[in-house]
Order: structure tokens, then C-alpha cells, then sequence
């Protein structure tokens, strides 16, 4: 029984929302995973993905 | 003096920083798309201000169809339906959605989301029964695909500023339409000139049947709404003729005489006199006129109504008219749908019939040549939006018929529920062929392939091919030439330059309809004889206006009439009742030329250019009845609005200049907003030997400051919707689940999105979706051989945005610096391969230290006698040295004002040598050259064939698994083909090793056992192992019952392979073996 609670409470993936831009009006939107591609601003169907927080190295050749 | 050229340069800042709402700064660019617009235009609006189309003629053309019932005995009760109006409506979000503040989709919506631009076809559909109410209803016909820019564009009308607002090129013209995201372009087609009969002598006109000759006429007769119907006139060997017309790709052949007596009632002897045109001394036509009314009377037919009701017997299943039609109903009808449709009246039809009558026994009698149908004389342009107008009436045709097809089988089958007066069993019946009724889809199956399918053949040559990918780069083509037409065989992604035909940029379609109705009053007052039939003993021509014979006059005196209604129509006199675009066409009497005759043409579709009216010097428009110029042919770049842009594949020059050197043509389409080379300073030397047969050596200090650096940039898409079955619900969601390895983290989001930034080699992961059924994450890896940069993530909705992530689109960036083997080219076609990036200390350098970017051999010069590029290198040094820029438009210099010495002269101001030339210093050595070195600014291109696309390389990789050969195929690393006259090349040189090298080693080396005693290599088998412990095992020959004579032997495997194919026909195969 204990077995199967453990099993039961496994750590799930949080829904980790993402911020998108508009493609109409460049306003962020926070999107969660599972919910409509729409804007809250312009009700646009289109988002960008923001560029990444993290280090980007390119090789200079 | 040439004209002073400018680089504009704060000019065009401006611009950039506030573009205009309220003009285009190249309006030129626009121009060449307008007759690609007007034509989509004219579907909806056929001539300036008018608020009827081509569509609502089309539909007027169709007419109401009717199905009976078979109620009480007869036909029973009437049931008529017809399409009372048409309409397309502008690109709008559907009702269901609510959350948007503007209710207009853009194209950009449509290019980002990989979506087709669309609006929404709608029909108002009417029906009643017998003599009752007319019932109406609106029925929706799909979305049909909608020309950018054109008046259903939500585009339209729009400038610079409101385009860039909506994502748009700040030029954006058009004239295109966008299918999935991917833009297409109906291609223009040349097909025979309307309302114009032609002569022609073909060979397999006799296979119609014994006794057609190889004579004929034709004529391509064009409907109101655009779509045409082509009659032809046979002449048979027996002095007879035969109207041959093709319906629902069926043809038929009926008897002129035949025709001519239905259209109009008539005598013999009007028909006689009309054929003859008062030329009695012509027994040659006494003759077979004669026996065509004598051999008529075969047929009993003595007055109109016989002869329309004879027509309408033979033809009533075919024509497919309502049942209750008589005979002579469906004999008009044919007449009417099918005989010279350009023309309403039967009159009308009936002198050009015999017009046509006339002309093919003069082809017969060799007293006039056939005409070329090949030439721009006897040709005009498919509009892609005429096209397309045929195209949605066929549909609309194909629909009516469909539910008269339905209504008619269920009254046949006697299924209950027909009831006529019952509104629900009607509309019941339309939801059973709502498959006919989604016309966009159709439509957008056209467009995005290109190919039509049709019942009718639209009185077109072929049937695929229709459309091209109208990318950026190609559109650039046309900004120096305008829109191409007419390939058959051209393929859309193969070299389209050098298969396109050209209009010349001056040349003008027209796609109005030019206001003649008072033309025939001034031809009369000019002495054209209104007389349909002219009296005896006159040589008389006959005047068409588009293909109506208004009448007839002698040769003296069209000539007169042509030139004073050329004068007219230059000079504007009249008050303009000759518009300019009416095309006048002049033949005179000649023996054994052209049919003569003065022809005048107004209606749209012809091609036409400017000419000078020498008379008065205004312009004057000259249509191809005379002449037609085609153009020429250039390579180019992409777009400005690349972030906006989702081509699958686009190549970007990072470091474009604009050139120094500059016909006019390049500031009137706006070249500057899309460079395409740079500047370079070039030397003419053969330096280190690198610079042989078209090689080039660049400079490696200029390719480190970014000379020709270009990008690639490619599409990916990913759409989950592919793996999800209808019906069920969602299962599988982007994202990275907890069981994710840590590698793919490092390249993607949570959201399973590749970060942006990221680098992409193959193998890695580009997004992850997590799948619902199983929990467990799965990915989908790049498949690229070269590196590629996560330019830019698209998250696409649906088009209510009410669903979730599905679609993503990701553009990857790959970096294309200049590489050994890369093409570059000068605008003369001076195309080399950059062979060595030389180090900047050994290049060659001039006395004022400059050295060149690019080195090319002198050699490329004395055959290909490129004189263009010495005059730019000239003009390009004197404008870089002076700070200006040069005019290159063609034709400005002569012989006695040459171009040498007008840039000779600057250089010589500048202080430099008058021909260009400079003596230089070897970098390596530091000594003069013993010569002066051609030095000077070419503008130089980067072509876009890069050796990273067509390297080929292999030493050991895929076999194909019959023959254990390598593979072919660059895509599947595969090798290329050492054929048989390679083979006897190395045979001739003696190089045996590298043969045994490359036909054996290389390729399908084998070790075959073979047996020594018998000579088979197909006998020797494994049998078992020869002890317990060993795993040796024993090879025995099958056949000599021994493991004694086998012996190990290497052979091609495909000599094995052979040997087995041989043996399955009974053939043994004896290999003789020594020590």
C-alpha cells in the first residue's frame, strides 16, 4: 500500500508557463503547456519564442 | 553627356525611417504585377467602376438548369435552378471567434502560419417549380484562395507604411497567392489570339477521317466571361468543309453548310454571293461553292427550322439542355453555346462563318499563307486571374449538374421522399452533393499543384503546370524583366531562369476591356460600307473589330482607314472614342501572303508595348499583331521582411552594397532595397597559377571583413496533428517530460522548443512532445549535415485559437561563409570559383597600396569578348576614386563619345592612368611587375550554387544490397558512377592498379569460394563444423560431394550475383583456376 502511494505522488512535471511574444502586438503572454495559442491582448494566433537566458558561445573561425 | 546617376543615399534613409501612406517609391514594381492584379480584379469588377465581374458573367453564361419529375404520364412538374449571384468576400475570421480585435486576417497570418489566404465563396442559390415562387437561398462554396493585393486582399490600396505595419514588404506587390503558407503564382500562357481566324495547313487534320485535308481555319472565340471555345474549319478534299468544335473534351464535326442555314435563315444564292464576294472570275471558288450547296440537298433540309431541329435531334443528349426543350431549342442552344461565341448575333456569326469559309479555300488555292501560330502575331496571354475565373465557373457548372445528376437518379429510382413542392427534399438534395460544392478546396488544389482537373478541358493544351512557386528570389527576376510565361517544361524548382520566356519590362498586358462602341459610326464615316454583303464585280477586304466583320471596303482605301484611325488614336482626336490600347492591324492584298483584311482588336489579354508615333511623336501602344520583344534574364536575392518570412529555404547575402556602377533601371524598381553583391576591386593578372580557367583568387583579408558572407536559412516543421487519429482526442503535447535525458536539455526548453540560439548538429534533438498514452517523451532529431543556428520559434495556432500547441515552425540559420569552390560572378556572366583565399600580404598591390579583393585571369576575356565588365572596372575605379555614382543605362555613348574616355578622363582628374591600368608590386617579392595591371571597381556577385551543396565524397558507405555496389545519390552519401568510359580512359592509360582500385577495392569486393575440381562458384556450400569444439566450418562442393577443391578466390559480387541469375535459366557458369 505504501508502495503504491509513493508511486502515486510521483514527483509529476509542474506546468512550467512560458512567456511568448505576439506576433500582431509583441506583448508577452504567459502560456502554460495545454493551453490555446492565443493572445490575451489581440486574440492572435501566432507566438515567438523569447531568445534563451542561457550562455550561447559561438565559435569564432 | 550621360544622365547624372546617385546613390540617394539620405533620400532613401528617409524613406525607410518614415515610410509613405500614401505612395510607393517605386511605383514601376507595382506596375509590373497590375496585370496579374487587374485580371484577379476583373473577376469581380470587368471594366473600370463596374460592379459586375467576370464571375457574375460566368454565371449568366452557365444559366438555369431544370429537372422534371415524372409525374402523371409526361415530364411532370418543372423544377428550375440557377446561381442568381456570386460573391467572395475579403479574408475574415470565422463567427466562432470571438477573442480577436480585428476581424481581417492579413497574408503574413497566412505565411507564418503555413495557411492558405483565403475568403469565403458565396452563392446565392435560386430554384422554382413550374411557374411558382422563386425560392433563394445563400449556400456557402468553401474558402477560396485570394490574390494578395488584389480588391479581395485586405491588402488592397494599402502603401509602404500600412504594408510594413502589416508585416508586408514596404514594395509589396503581389499578384500572387498564398497556399499553405507557401507562395504560388498562376503563370501566364500564351494561347492563340482571341476573335482571330487563323490559317492553318496541319498534317494531322487528315486524321479525322477520308477525304480532310490537311487545310483548316481557326478560330479561338472568347465568351464575355472569358473563357473561350476554339472553332475549326476543315476543308475537305472533296471541295466541301466541316465546323469541328470540341465539347466536354469530345469532338465533333458538323457541315458548314449545315450551320450557316441554321444560324440565319438564307438562300443558296445569299450564300453564294457572300462566299464570293462579287469575285466571279474565281472558278476555283464557283466550284466548290457550288458543290457545297448541291451536295447539301443530300440532306433534305430546306429551311432554318428543319436544320435547327436536325441539329437539335443529334445533339440533345450531348448538350444536356432541360427535357422539355424542343429541337429547336436545343439547335439554338448549340448555336448559341458553341459557334462563334465571341458573337451574339446570328448575322454576325454567320459572315464570319463564311469569312472562315472563304479563307481556307484561299489557303487551298495557295492565295494566302498559313499563319504561324507560333508567332507573338497570332498569340495573346492567359491572365492567371481569367483563368481562374474559368475555373470557378466549371466548378459552379460541375455543381448545378451535380444536383440535377442526383434529383434525376432518385426520380429514376423512384426513391420516396421526391417531392418537388417540398422546399426540404431540395435542400436535402444539395447537403448529397455538398462534395461538389467546396470549390475553394479545389481551388486551392489548383494553385498549390498546379494542376487542373476538368471536364471541359477549358479549351486548353495541357492539363498540368499551371502554377510556380513564386519565391522571393524569383520574384526578383522578374523586377529586372517582368512576370514570365509560357514553359511547358518548365519545373518550378529547377533553374526557372533559363526556361522562362520573358515579357520585356515596357511590354503591357491589357486586362480592360477598351471602350469601342463608337467605332464602327467612325469607320463609316471613313467609307467602310456598312453592307453585309457587298454587291457584285468589287475586290473588296473586310474590316474586323474583335472579330465581327463591321465591313467592307477596297484595299486603297483600309489603307486610309488604318492610318487615320491610328492618327485618331494617338492624337486623341474624336474625343477619345479610339482608346489607345485598340490594336489596329493592317493587311494588305497580296498574292500569297497573309489573308488580308484590316483587323482591329480591343479586348483584353494582348500583349502590347510603347512606341513613338513618328507623326507627332506622342506615344503611341503597339500591340504583337506587329511586333513583340521578349527580355532577358538575371539572378538574385532575398527579402527585407525575412523575420516575417517562412520559405522553406532562402539564401541571404549578409554584406550587400549597392553598386557604384548603375543603369537607371536599378533605382526604378528599388534594387537598393535588396543588394545582391558588393563592390569589389578586381585585378586582371594571372597571379600564383590559382586564377586558371575561370578560377578566381579572393582576397582572404577582404573575406575576413565580410566579403560575400551569406546565411541560409532553412524551415522545420513540426506537426504533432500528424500523429493524432481522427476522432480522438489530443495525445501528444510538446514538452519534456521528467524522464528526459540531460543531453536534451541542453538544446531544449521546458516546452520542448529548441532554445533560441542554440546550435544543431545531426543527430541532436530539435523539439520533444510528450506522448499521453505511454507518458514518455519522444523526439524528433535534426536531420541536417551542416550545423544550423535556432533563428526563430513559431508557436502556430489554429485559426480559431482555440487550440493548443500542435504546429511549431523553427527557422534555422546556417552560415555560409565564403568557402574554396564557392561561385561568384561580375553582372557580364564573368562567373569563376573562388580557388584560394590568398593571404593579404602576398597579394599584388598598387602604388597608392591598394590591393584587390578578387584576382581574375585575363584569360577570361579575348573569346567571351566581355567588354561591358572592362568599361565598369573603368567607371566603377573613377566613381569609387571621385565619390560618385556611375550611370551605366545601355546606349548612352557612341562612337565618338565613347565610354573610354569619359571615364578616362575622370580617372586621369583623379590622377590615375587614363586606361586603368597601374603598375603593381608582387606581394611576395616586393618587385614591379614588368606589365601595367587592369585595375579597377567591379561589382561582384555570389552565386548560389556553394560547394557545401554539392560536395560528393565517399570512401566506404552504403552498398545497394543486389549487387554490394556503392550507392548512388549525394543525399545518401553515396558515389558517382565509374562508367565504361572511364574505365577505358584508365584502360588506355595502363593504369592497372588504380582500375583494379576503383572497379574492385572500392566498389564490390568479394571473397567467393570457388571449386577448383568443377569450376562452379555456385556449388561450394558450409556444411557442418568439422569438430565439436571448433567453429570452423567446413566448406564442401555440392556437386564433386569434397571439401578438397575448394579454394578461396576474391571476385566482383556482382559476378556472383550473376552467376546464380545465370543458373536460374538452366546456364552453368565454369570458372577455369590456376595456382
Amino acid at each position: 500500500m505504501n508502495y503504491n502511494a509513493t508511486q502515486s505522488t510521483a514527483p509529476k512535471a509542474p506546468a512550467p508557463a512560458m512567456t511568448y511574444i505576439c506576433a500582431e502586438c509583441g506583448s508577452d503572454n504567459e502560456i502554460k503547456p495545454k493551453e490555446p495559442i492565443r493572445c490575451k491582448e489581440c486574440g492572435y494566433r501566432i507566438m515567438y519564442k523569447k531568445r534563451t537566458k542561457r550562455m550561447v558561445q559561438f565559435e569564432a573561425r | 553627356m550621360p544622365p547624372i546617376a546617385k546613390f540617394n543615399t539620405l533620400e532613401r534613409e528617409r524613406i525607410f525611417k518614415n515610410p509613405s501612406d500614401k505612395s510607393f517609391q517605386t511605383p514601376a514594381l507595382q506596375e509590373l504585377v497590375a496585370p496579374h492584379i487587374e485580371a484577379f480584379n476583373s473577376l469581380m469588377e470587368f471594366g473600370k467602376g463596374s460592379k459586375s465581374g467576370l464571375l457574375d458573367l460566368a454565371i449568366q453564361d452557365i444559366g438555369p438548369k431544370a429537372v422534371f419529375d415524372m409525374h402523371g404520364g409526361g415530364l411532370g412538374n418543372k423544377l428550375t435552378f440557377w446561381v442568381d449571384e456570386i460573391t467572395l468576400n475579403k479574408p475574415m475570421l470565422s463567427e466562432k471567434e470571438r477573442n480577436s480585435t480585428t476581424r481581417q486576417i492579413y497574408p503574413t497570418e497566412a505565411r507564418e502560419r503555413l495557411n492558405t489566404y483565403k475568403g469565403r465563396l458565396q452563392a446565392k442559390l435560386a430554384w422554382r417549380v413550374n411557374d411558382g415562387p422563386v425560392v433563394v437561398e445563400t449556400r456557402d462554396m468553401g474558402l477560396v484562395p485570394v490574390m494578395i493585393r488584389s480588391n479581395r486582399c485586405n491588402l488592397e490600396g494599402a502603401f509602404p507604411k500600412e504594408l510594413i505595419k502589416h508585416h508586408e514588404e514596404s514594395e509589396e506587390f503581389g499578384g500572387y497567392f498564398l497556399v499553405n503558407g507557401i507562395e504560388k503564382l498562376i503563370r501566364l500562357l500564351i494561347v492563340p489570339r482571341r476573335n482571330h481566324v487563323i490559317a492553318l495547313i496541319r498534317s494531322s487534320f487528315t486524321n479525322r477521317g477520308p477525304t480532310y485535308s490537311t487545310f483548316g481555319t481557326a478560330i479561338r472565340c472568347t465568351r464575355p466571361d472569358q473563357t473561350s471555345q476554339t472553332n475549326t474549319v476543315h476543308y475537305l478534299t472533296d471541295g466541301g468543309s466541316m465546323l469541328r468544335f470540341a465539347w466536354r473534351k469530345q469532338e465533333y464535326l458538323v457541315p458548314t453548310m449545315l450551320v450557316l442555314k441554321a444560324l440565319i435563315d438564307t438562300s443558296d444564292k445569299e450564300i453564294f454571293d457572300s462566299v464570293m464576294l462579287g469575285d466571279l472570275q474565281n472558278t476555283f471558288l464557283t466550284d466548290r461553292v457550288e458543290l457545297m450547296l448541291r451536295s447539301f440537298k443530300t440532306y433534305n433540309l430546306h429551311t432554318r427550322e428543319q436544320c435547327l431541329a436536325y441539329l437539335g435531334d443529334k445533339f440533345r443528349v450531348v448538350m444536356n439542355f432541360p427535357e422539355d426543350y424542343t429541337d429547336v431549342e436545343v439547335g439554338e442552344g448549340l448555336l448559341r453555346k458553341i459557334v462563334l461565341v465571341h458573337l451574339k448575333n446570328n448575322r454576325d456569326k454567320f459572315n464570319l462563318l463564311i469569312f472562315m469559309i472563304r479563307k481556307v479555300y484561299a489557303l487551298v488555292a495557295g492565295e494566302c499563307s498559313p499563319d504561324n501560330p507560333d508567332s507573338p502575331q497570332h498569340q495573346e496571354v492567359l491572365l492567371g486571374g481569367h483563368l481562374y475565373g474559368s475555373i470557378i465557373k466549371e466548378k459552379i457548372e460541375d455543381w448545378l449538374n451535380g444536383i440535377r445528376a442526383q434529383i434525376n437518379q432518385d426520380v429514376r429510382r423512384k426513391v420516396v421522399g421526391v417531392d418537388f413542392m417540398n422546399n426540404q427534399y431540395f435542400t436535402k438534395t444539395l447537403l448529397k452533393t455538398s462534395g461538389l460544392q467546396d470549390i475553394g478546396q479545389k481551388m486551392a488544389y489548383f494553385l498549390a499543384t498546379g494542376n487542373l482537373v476538368s471536364n471541359t478541358g477549358l479549351d486548353l493544351q495541357q492539363a498540368t503546370g499551371y502554377t510556380i512557386v513564386a519565391e522571393k528570389l524569383l520574384r526578383r527576376v522578374e523586377d529586372n524583366n517582368s512576370w514570365g510565361f509560357l514553359c511547358p517544361v518548365h519545373t518550378p524548382d529547377g533553374s526557372p531562369c533559363g526556361l522562362l520566356n520573358h515579357l520585356s519590362h515596357t511590354c503591357k498586358v491589357i486586362t480592360q476591356p477598351a471602350d469601342v462602341s463608337r467605332l464602327p459610326a467612325i469607320l463609316a464615316s471613313l467609307g467602310v460600307s456598312q453592307t453585309l454583303v457587298p454587291a457584285r464585280g468589287q475586290k473588296t477586304i473586310v474590316v474586323q473589330l474583335d472579330g465581327r466583320i463591321v465591313g467592307y471596303c477596297s484595299s486603297d482605301e483600309a489603307k486610309k482607314v488604318a492610318d487615320a484611325l491610328r492618327h485618331y488614336k494617338v492624337s486623341g482626336t474624336h474625343q477619345g472614342a479610339i482608346p489607345l490600347d485598340v490594336e489596329l492591324g493592317y493587311v494588305p492584298i497580296s498574292h500569297g501572303g497573309q489573308y488580308p483584311g484590316l483587323y482591329i482588336f480591343s479586348s483584353p489579354a494582348r500583349m502590347m508595348r510603347p512606341v513613338r508615333y513618328l507623326a507627332n511623336g506622342k506615344t503611341d501602344m503597339v500591340g504583337s499583331f506587329e511586333q513583340c520583344q521578349m527580355g532577358k534574364q538575371t539572378m538574385g536575392t532575398p527579402a527585407t521582411a525575412i523575420k516575417y518570412r517562412t520559405d522553406n529555404k532562402m539564401y541571404r547575402l549578409q554584406t550587400g552594397q549597392t553598386p557604384i556602377v548603375r543603369p537607371a533601371l536599378h533605382d526604378t524598381y528599388g534594387m537598393d532595397g535588396f543588394p545582391n553583391g558588393m563592390n569589389a576591386v578586381v585585378a586582371v593578372i594571372s597571379y600564383t597559377g590559382y586564377d586558371m580557367e575561370d578560377a578566381m583568387i579572393l582576397n582572404k583579408s577582404s573575406h575576413e571583413r565580410g566579403f560575400g558572407y551569406g546565411t541560409i536559412y532553412k524551415s522545420e516543421i513540426v506537426d504533432l496533428g500528424d500523429f493524432r487519429v481522427r476522432g480522438e482526442p489530443v495525445l501528444h503535447h510538446f514538452g519534456l517530460g521528467l524522464d528526459a535525458p540531460r543531453g536534451w536539455r541542453e538544446k531544449l526548453d521546458n516546452d520542448g522548443l529548441p532554445c533560441i540560439g542554440v546550435t544543431l548538429k545531426e543527430g541532436d534533438p530539435i523539439c520533444a512532445y510528450i506522448d499521453d498514452t505511454t507518458g514518455k517523451t519522444s523526439i524528433k532529431k535534426y536531420k541536417g549535415l551542416e550545423e544550423g543556428i535556432v533563428d526563430e520559434v513559431r508557436l502556430l495556432g489554429s485559426d480559431n485559437g482555440d487550440t493548443e500547441l500542435q504546429k511549431i515552425h523553427i527557422k534555422l540559420r546556417i552560415t555560409r561563409s565564403p568557402i574554396i569552390g564557392d561561385k561568384f560572378s561580375s553582372r557580364h556572366g564573368q562567373k569563376g570559383v573562388c580557388s584560394q583565399k590568398w593571404p593579404s600580404i602576398d597579394m599584388p598591390f598598387s602604388e597608392s597600396g591598394i590591393q584587390p579583393d578578387v584576382i581574375i585571369n585575363p584569360h577570361a576575356f579575348p573569346s567571351r569578348m566581355t567588354i561591358g565588365m572592362f568599361v565598369e572596372s573603368l567607371a566603377g575605379k573613377s566613381g569609387a576614386l571621385h565619390g560618385m555614382a556611375q550611370d551605366a543605362t545601355p546606349f548612352t555613348y557612341n562612337e565618338t563619345f565613347t565610354a573610354a574616355d569619359y571615364f578616362g578622363e575622370q580617372l586621369k582628374a583623379a590622377g590615375y592612368n587614363y586606361h586603368g591600368n597601374e603598375p603593381m608590386y608582387s606581394g611576395i617579392t616586393g618587385q614591379e611587375f614588368k606589365v601595367d595591371i587592369y585595375l579597377g571597381v567591379v561589382y561582384y556577385q555570389r552565386l548560389r550554387h556553394m560547394v557545401s551543396d554539392k560536395y560528393q565524397v565517399r570512401t566506404t558507405g552504403p552498398v545497394h544490397n543486389l549487387t554490394m555496389q556503392p550507392v548512388k545519390g549525394r543525399k545518401r552519401a553515396g558515389g558517382i558512377r565509374f562508367g565504361e568510359m572511364e574505365r577505358d580512359s584508365l584502360l588506355a592509360h595502363g593504369v592497372s592498379y588504380l582500375l583494379q582500385d576503383r572497379l574492385m577495392n572500392c566498389s564490390d569486393y568479394s571473397i567467393c569460394n570457388v571449386c577448383t575440381k568443377c569450376g562452379s562458384i555456385t556449388s561450394p556450400i558450409s556444411t557442418h563444423a568439422s569438430g565439436a569444439l571448433s567453429g570452423v566450418r567446413e566448406i564442401e562442393c555440392r556437386a564433386c560431394q569434397t571439401s578438397q577443391a575448394i579454394d578461396q578466390i576474391a571476385l566482383p559480387y556482382v559476378f556472383r550475383y550473376l552467376a546464380t541469375e545465370l543458373m536460374s535459366m538452366g546456364i552453368k557458369v565454369t570458372l577455369k583456376t590456376q595456382p
